[in-house]
């Protein structure tokens, strides 16, 4: 899923400053499940923004909403009266969310209100890890399904580089050290042998370092 | 503190660690609005309930929660200290005051105890004043 965690009370402060009438729009799905923009975490923050500017003696209205995906059109348009009521849409989605809102309600001012930070799992409750760069040239079947790309500080494809310590990572001693965790893997499965392929420098083409990426699906486009 | 207006406090308590009494209403009648709010466990204070009681006038929340080790649940009294901690957090940077909220380790039956707590606050309050997002 893709992770991402609110910004302060303050910063989203200063972003709706100029505005009377906001909008608080959670998503229900990826923001959800790390506590930065369901339902909950809308609620909370349309309630901390309400009892602010009431401390202030401004007179904001503040609503809120919660769309089950702010990435799909579909569920988008759910929200299409309460944007319409409002000078402005703060978002608690995903950066892709906050596009697709905006794109939608073309005439709507919308504003991030969460820091979208990397596509990740929830390793135990309340701490999630990053796990996926979203590279597009997935290797995890060399790797025992423990991606370098995203869990080594140096990125490295073809071994450790002999720098970590008891299993830990030595730019950051919290951190697992990826290629441990892979030879670890490697060896329960059977599959050290997998360390002997050659991995040539990487294509970031297939990253975003090609610039934005598209998918077709030529059998779902009527 | 304004004179003529009584200061509004909420109470949330865990059954288990408090019982709520006609008694206790009649004792603070002429000096506080007391609403009381009653949770099956501390564990459901959810960071929302305790903004929206400020919301609705509150000018100070308790929530007494059942002392350590001795929550039915196990760790509810402590899964609410960490929310509190959290919305009191909230509460400073929103301008109000994270003091105005206060976690309270009650013993059911304790009336004494629950008293104090209130007086505690209603002092409090001669200091802070009223909450601006009355």
């Amino acid at each position: 899923m893709i992770v991402g965690e609110q910004k302060s009370l303050a910063e989203i402060k200063d972003l709706v400053m100029p505005y009377d009438k906001i909008l608080v729009l959670g998503c229900g799905t990826c923001v959800k499940t790390c506590f930065a923009g369901g339902e909950d975490e809308t609620a909370v923050l349309a309630s901390a923004l309400r009892l602010a500017f009431k401390t202030e003696g401004r007179s904001v209205r503040v609503s809120e909403f919660t769309v089950e995906r702010q990435c799909e059109d579909e569920f988008i348009q759910e929200a299409s009266q309460a944007v319409k009521e409002n000078d402005c849409v703060l978002s608690l989605a995903c950066g892709a969310g906050v596009q697709a809102i905006a794109r939608r309600f073309g005439k709507t001012v919308v504003l991030p209100g969460v820091n979208t930070t990397f596509i990740g799992v929830l390793e135990k409750q309340g701490l999630f890890t990053e796990e996926c760069a979203g590279c597009g040239d997935c290797k995890l079947a060399i790797f025992g399904a423990v991606c370098p790309v995203t869990r080594c500080a140096k990125k490295l494809l073809n071994g450790p580089c002999g720098g970590s310590q008891n299993g830990k990572c030595e730019v950051n001693p919290d951190t697992d050290c990826a290629w441990q965790l892979i030879i670890h893997r490697l060896e329960t499965l059977g599959q050290l042998d997998n360390l002997r392929t050659y991995i040539p420098p990487k294509d970031w083409r297939t990253s975003n370092a090609g610039g934005p990426r598209k998918l077709v699906r030529e059998d779902h486009i009527i | 503190m304004n004179e003529t207006v009584k200061p509004k406090i909420t109470v949330m308590y865990c059954i288990n660690s408090f019982v709520e009494q006609a008694a206790f209403h009649a004792a603070f009648k002429n000096d506080a609005d007391i609403a009381f709010v009653k949770l099956a466990c501390s564990s459901m204070v959810k960071d929302v309930y305790l903004l929206r009681a400020f919301e609705a006038g509150s000018d100070a929340v308790a929530v007494f929660v059942c002392p350590e080790g001795h929550c039915r649940y196990v760790e509810g009294n402590l899964r609410a200290g960490k929310r509190i901690a959290w919305v009191q957090a909230l509460l400073d940077e929103i301008g109000l005051g994270g003091n105005r909220l206060a976690l309270h380790h009650m013993s059911a039956g304790d009336d004494a105890g629950a008293e104090k707590v209130i007086k505690d606050t209603l002092a409090a309050l001669e200091d802070s004043g009223l909450s601006p997002a009355r």
